[in-house]
């Protein structure tokens, strides 16, 4: 272990961490664009240079291992290592590297997408000065396509090659490239190599000024007339943590949050955009009934009448068929697992539909995983919900079952032909969904939940984390959550009582009923999530 | 560029065992990029596109790291270039004697700009940085041999003389 | 190439044989007591022997940084895991010199038995000559140089009967003059695009292909024969103890004999100028010599007067000697103009790789061309000042003001920009537009 002071702070580091690091994990602050923690450190922006005692040059702090040094060389015989990084000269450096970096650089903040988050602008105002001796022209170069989605706007580019580093160190798809020398270098593609891999989107978040930037979300709104909000990617188990932008109702923008033990610093362009496909989405905003073949709109007391009609009084000998998803959160599913293994017991069958999965996952340079599983809770379904029949379609068909309840996949899901006569040979099949998706048409009673966006719970990844996953859109007209239509299905139909105060307290009764989640709360969750007690593969 | 390469929109090179020694003389393939592209554009005179993946797949890298190697150097060039290339120093041992006068006279009697071939596809001329031969200044390298102490004259001489 | 009458003791070395007729092959070498240096080393002295030896003779390296040879050979660690490699430096560009193309063109053997005995102190079987692809004719020399080398057992397996082993392989560059700096001639050399590296880890702990490397300029691998044949003590004694040898001086620009001349280390400037170069052409006056290369700081005629030419003497002018491209500047020169024309050499080679340079370069043309433009304004010439300043920090170190750049590429431009506009201040004024009141502005330092 290495003992040295940065500024004010004295402490130990492990040896061949660099300044920048050690400086970082201690709250001091050193301004940087090329550094990045996914990514080899190049130091070639000269903003992070700092002034380290014994070196008469400035040394990129990005670049600079801390070792320990023999008894006789420690300054003032304590320390292996002294660093200013507030220091005049250091000052007056950052204040000469802004000149220079701003030298070519548009005014564009007006027009640019990066306003408000900017590295440029926010060091510019902490540690430029005020204005720039520079009165020649500007080098000025025509925007580009690099990629189907991500565009360069070359006038505004630092070269600080952050981009580049990804493409070769991260996703290894190896597009982007410095193309001629010195003034004239520019970030490039070759024309059949166009910028369009799954992870593509990254680059425009790592981009520390508005140089490259993303179409999907090009001059549509402003950082700061955003809220954000952590949550959960929900396109596949690897459940990547992302942060939510939202204006009102509409979701503008979906980037990573850092999770070390999930995805790192990066999200795929699935989960990226995939918030699109939820907003033209038809929603049920009230449940549904079905008389002659049509829906009509009916109360909620309606229509947990009709599944008591349909479950009890008289029929209390029929099999009745549970379709679990794994397109919900743990606790729908608890609460779903709890109605057919507890209130419903010796009556069910409890299955999944085939799980939506591609042939193989797909995996990068860096280790990041898109996984063939493209639901986000498989883990929470089958934890919760015991006993899954493997084909649970064929069950229904041979067993003439006649009654189900199923919570619906989603938009995501596609039936297949044969299904349907399974489906329409039901005498009364509820369906908890939120559109109208063809298995929601095939049902007899369609009860309205939240859609993805706005649900809140949790989920059990498939290295068996469990994460909060949060809304970030409020709930449509009578629509309720999940677990609590679920819980009033279960007072309905096995006369019950239950109160849950709300999510927490389902969270809780979860914990008392399932040994590996006990102890769990969104407060211990906190934003990185915790493993199932004793059964995370990896940790 | 070679005809049979042309037509086809290929590439190949016309000595596959000098490709070989190259090769197995680095203890690391990608070294053996700078020679490659050396090859080609000797071959075809300049580096195509086709070119590039084939020395990618030679020297195992993706063909936008050879493009970015070869965008880097003044020499290498991805469009085709005159019969001959004129590169005037211009650096400061041959500007303090005569290479800018120099420089326009060849640009006046070429009728051409820096960076642009004559229209007969004759004459290329590019400004070039000190080429090493400060005490014969002025210096222009034709193609790969050195024309030094040049007047004038002396160079008008010279170029009429090129078939 | 001639000899200096007032050195009586001086007979030249470097340039001993380079009269003679064919004296690039290998047959007139060996005539004139070439490869028995080899012999001898291979024979009777182990690796540590000869780094032993050229610590001793205090042998500084001539390509521009003027570090001491047999240091730099200590670094290479004894690790037996890792292949060591050695690189020959032929890709001279810095302005106003051509001291190694000599060398290729008429002694290459000199320089190739000066890698042997290199590669043998390093334990190195596999080196490189790293040229400049603008020396085409010196690559065909090359090219036979080695074929006929391999022929007679100096390279292969078995040199000269010992169980020593070297292969030599030629790499020709492309045309970009940060390759001949040493961390961007490595990545030249692994096929990627010449951009510096970060010291440390120095090439000779981790260099070509994260292995121990070690680069020499032609020259300094040209002294080595003779060294290990006439001993270090020999070495010492010419010139100057502290950077010592035979050294070869370009000499260009506006002198009546330019041309590469060998004369001891320490030499004063003004013998080069006016003997050997036979004085400043057209009768005219010297007004300005830039003895480095034009990475060095500018000297103005006062300055060149009692100055020997040496690394330490320079030094303490705070200049440098760098390559010896000593460029002679007369009277009929506009400082502005030569001011603009190194600013731009260095804007075209900058690398772009971190933002002083590859910003500050042309920043610097955009002022100077406007200045010969007369459309200056009075604050360019702080402007420029600055500017220098905060890429490549000061020339006097002992004012604490370093550069700010990955490599030394910063202070190679800055010095003489910085030199120009401070010692020729007249000239930059008289470019101002508003001429009519001139005052001296403060120096921002």
């Amino acid at each position: 272990m290495a003992y040295i002071k940065i500024d004010n702070q004295a402490f130990e580091v492990d040896a061949g961490t660099s300044v920048l690091e050690a400086a970082e994990s201690h709250g001091i602050k050193i301004p940087h664009y090329c550094y990045h923690p996914a990514l080899d450190a190049v130091g070639s922006c000269r903003m992070c240079l700092v002034e380290i005692e014994g070196i008469p040059k400035l040394q990129a702090s990005c670049n600079t291992p801390i070792r320990e040094v023999p008894h006789d060389c420690r300054i003032n015989g304590k320390y292996d290592m002294v660093v200013h990084t507030r220091s005049d000269i250091v000052k007056k450096e950052r204040e000469n590297i802004l000149e220079f970096l701003l030298l070519n650089h548009p005014l564009d903040c007006p027009v640019c997408d990066q306003a408000g988050e900017c590295l440029l602008q926010d060091y510019s105002f902490r540690y430029g000065r005020a204005h720039s001796r520079f009165e020649e022209d500007k080098r000025v170069q025509p925007n580009e396509y690099l990629g189907s989605m991500i565009v360069i706007n070359h006038n505004r580019c630092i070269m600080c090659t952050r981009c580049i580093r990804f493409t070769r160190q991260i996703s290894g798809t190896h597009e982007l490239f410095v193309d001629k020398r010195g003034y004239n270098s520019k970030i490039a593609i070759l024309e059949d190599y166009p910028l369009d891999n799954l992870l593509a989107g990254n680059v425009a978040d790592i981009c520390p000024l508005g140089a490259l930037l993303d179409r999907d979300y090009i001059h549509k709104n402003r950082i700061w007339n955003l809220t954000t909000q952590s949550s959960l990617c929900t396109e596949c188990s690897i459940g990547c943590n992302i942060n939510i932008y939202y204006q009102g109702n509409q979701i503008f923008r979906v980037s990573p949050r850092e999770n070390l033990k999930v995805n790192g610093y990066f999200i795929c362009d699935i989960g990226r955009y995939g918030f699109h496909k939820y907003e033209d989405v038809e929603r049920i905003t009230s449940p549904l009934v079905k008389k002659n073949g049509k829906f009509s709109e009916i109360s909620w007391e309606g229509a947990f009448k009709e599944i008591f009609d349909n479950f009890a009084k008289g029929k209390e000998k029929y099999l009745i068929a549970g379709i679990a998803s794994p397109f919900h959160t743990n606790e729908t599913n608890f609460m779903f697992g709890k109605l057919m293994n507890q209130i419903l017991k010796g009556r069910t069958v409890v299955g999944i539909l085939p799980p939506i999965e591609v042939e193989e996952d797909i995996s990068y340079a860096s280790g990041f995983r898109i996984s063939r599983d493209r639901s986000p809770n498989r883990q929470g379904v089958v934890d919760f919900c015991l006993d899954l029949e493997v084909n649970i379609l064929e069950v229904v068909r041979d067993k003439k079952i006649k009654l189900m309840v199923m919570l619906d996949d989603g938009v995501e899901r596609r039936i297949e032909d044969s299904w349907i006569e399974i489906f329409r040979n039901l005498h009364f099949m509820v369906v908890q969904a939120y559109a109208l998706t063809p298995l929601a048409q095939l049902a007899h009673l369609v009860l309205p939940g939240p859609a993805p966006f706005e649900r809140e719970g949790t989920l059990t990844n498939d290295q068996g984390r469990v994460q909060w996953l949060r809304p970030s859109l409020p709930l449509k007209g009578k629509t309720r959550p999940d677990w609590e239509i679920l819980m009033e299905v279960m007072n309905t139909v096995g006369k019950r009582e239950l109160r849950y105060s709300g999510v927490s307290d389902v969270i809780r009764k979860m914990g008392d009923e399932f040994p590996a989640y006990t102890g769990m709360s969104f407060f211990h969750l906190g934003d990185y999530g915790l493993p199932k007690n004793g059964q995370i593969k990896d940790e | 560029m070679s005809e049979k390469n042309r037509s086809k929109g290929l590439f190949e090179f016309a000595n596959p065992s000098r490709v070989e020694r190259i090769l197995s003389r680095y203890p690391d393939k990608r070294s053996a990029t700078l020679p490659l592209l050396h090859l080609v554009q000797s071959q075809e005179g300049y580096i195509t596109p086709v070119a590039i993946e084939v020395i990618a797949q030679l020297v195992d890298v993706h063909p936008s790291e050879i493009m970015d190697t070869l965008s880097f150097y003044t020499l290498f060039s991805t469009e085709p270039k005159g019969k001959y290339l004129l590169q005037v120093c211009q650096t400061l041992s041959c500007s303090l004697n005569g290479a800018d006068e120099l420089a326009d006279h060849v640009c006046r009697k070429l009728d051409i700009q820096p960076g642009e071939t004559t229209e007969d596809g004759k004459f290329t001329l590019m400004k070039a940085e000190c080429l090493g031969s400060c005490d014969t200044a002025p210096v222009i390298l034709i193609n790969s041999d050195y024309h030094e102490r040049l007047t004038a004259e002396k160079l008008d001489k010279l170029l009429d003389s090129l078939p | 190439m001639r000899q200096s009458d007032n050195s009586p003791m001086f007979n030249p070395v470097l340039t001993r044989f380079m009269h003679l007729d064919n004296s690039h092959t290998l047959n007139v070498y060996r005539s004139v007591g070439g490869y028995a240096a080899l012999e001898k080393v291979l024979k009777t002295k182990t690796p540590g022997d000869v780094i032993e030896e050229i610590k001793a003779s205090n042998l500084r390296g001539r390509g521009g940084a003027g570090f001491p040879t047999g240091i730099k050979w200590e670094f290479v660690p004894k690790d037996p895991l890792k292949p060591k490699y050695l690189i020959s430096n032929a890709d001279e560009s810095e302005p106003g010199t051509f001291k190694d193309r000599l060398i290729l063109n008429k002694a290459p053997h000199m320089m190739l038995e000066g890698m042997i005995i290199a590669s043998y102190a390093i334990d190195c079987h596999q080196a490189f000559i790293y040229i400049r692809e603008e020396f085409y004719q010196e690559y065909k020399t090359l090219e036979n140089m080695v074929k006929e080398v391999y022929h007679a057992n100096l390279l292969g397996h078995n040199i000269l009967a010992s169980n020593y082993q070297l292969d030599v392989v030629i790499h020709r560059g492309a045309g970009a003059y940060i390759c001949g700096e040493e961390t961007a001639l490595l990545d030249s050399l692994e096929g990627r695009r010449g951009w510096p590296r970060f010291r440390p880890p120095y090439p000779a702990i981790e260099g070509y292909l994260k292995c121990p490397t070690v680069v020499q300029n032609v020259e300094t691998l040209a002294c080595l024969p003779e060294i290990m044949n006439r001993g270090a003590d020999w070495f010492k004694s010419i010139g100057p103890e502290k950077g010592p040898g035979p050294k070869l001086f370009c000499l260009s620009g506006h002198i009546n004999n330019p041309g590469v001349y060998e004369a001891p280390m320490g030499i004063p400037l003004t013998e080069l100028i006016y003997n050997y170069g036979e004085g400043i052409r057209n009768k005219r006056k010297l007004k300005a010599v830039l003895p480095g290369g034009v990475s060095s700081v500018v000297l103005t005629a006062d300055e060149v007067e009692g100055l020997n030419m040496d690394f330490d003497s320079l030094a303490a002018k705070r200049t440098i000697l760098g390559s010896a491209g000593i460029i002679v500047m007369d009277d009929t020169v506009d400082m502005v103009n030569a001011c603009l024309n190194i600013a731009r050499f260095f804007a075209h080679e900058s690398c772009g790789q971190c933002t002083p340079c590859r910003e500050g370069t042309v920043w610097l043309v955009k002022i100077l061309t406007r200045l010969i433009h007369k459309e200056g304004r009075r604050r360019d010439i702080d402007l420029l000042l600055d500017i220098t300043e905060n890429i490549g920090g000061l020339s006097d170190l002992s004012k604490g003001s370093f550069g700010k750049t990955i490599c030394p590429f910063g202070e190679a431009v800055a010095w003489p920009v910085r030199s120009f506009v401070e010692k020729f201040e007249e000239e930059f004024f008289a470019c101002i537009s508003d001429n009519k009141t001139i005052y001296k502005a403060a120096v921002i330092s």
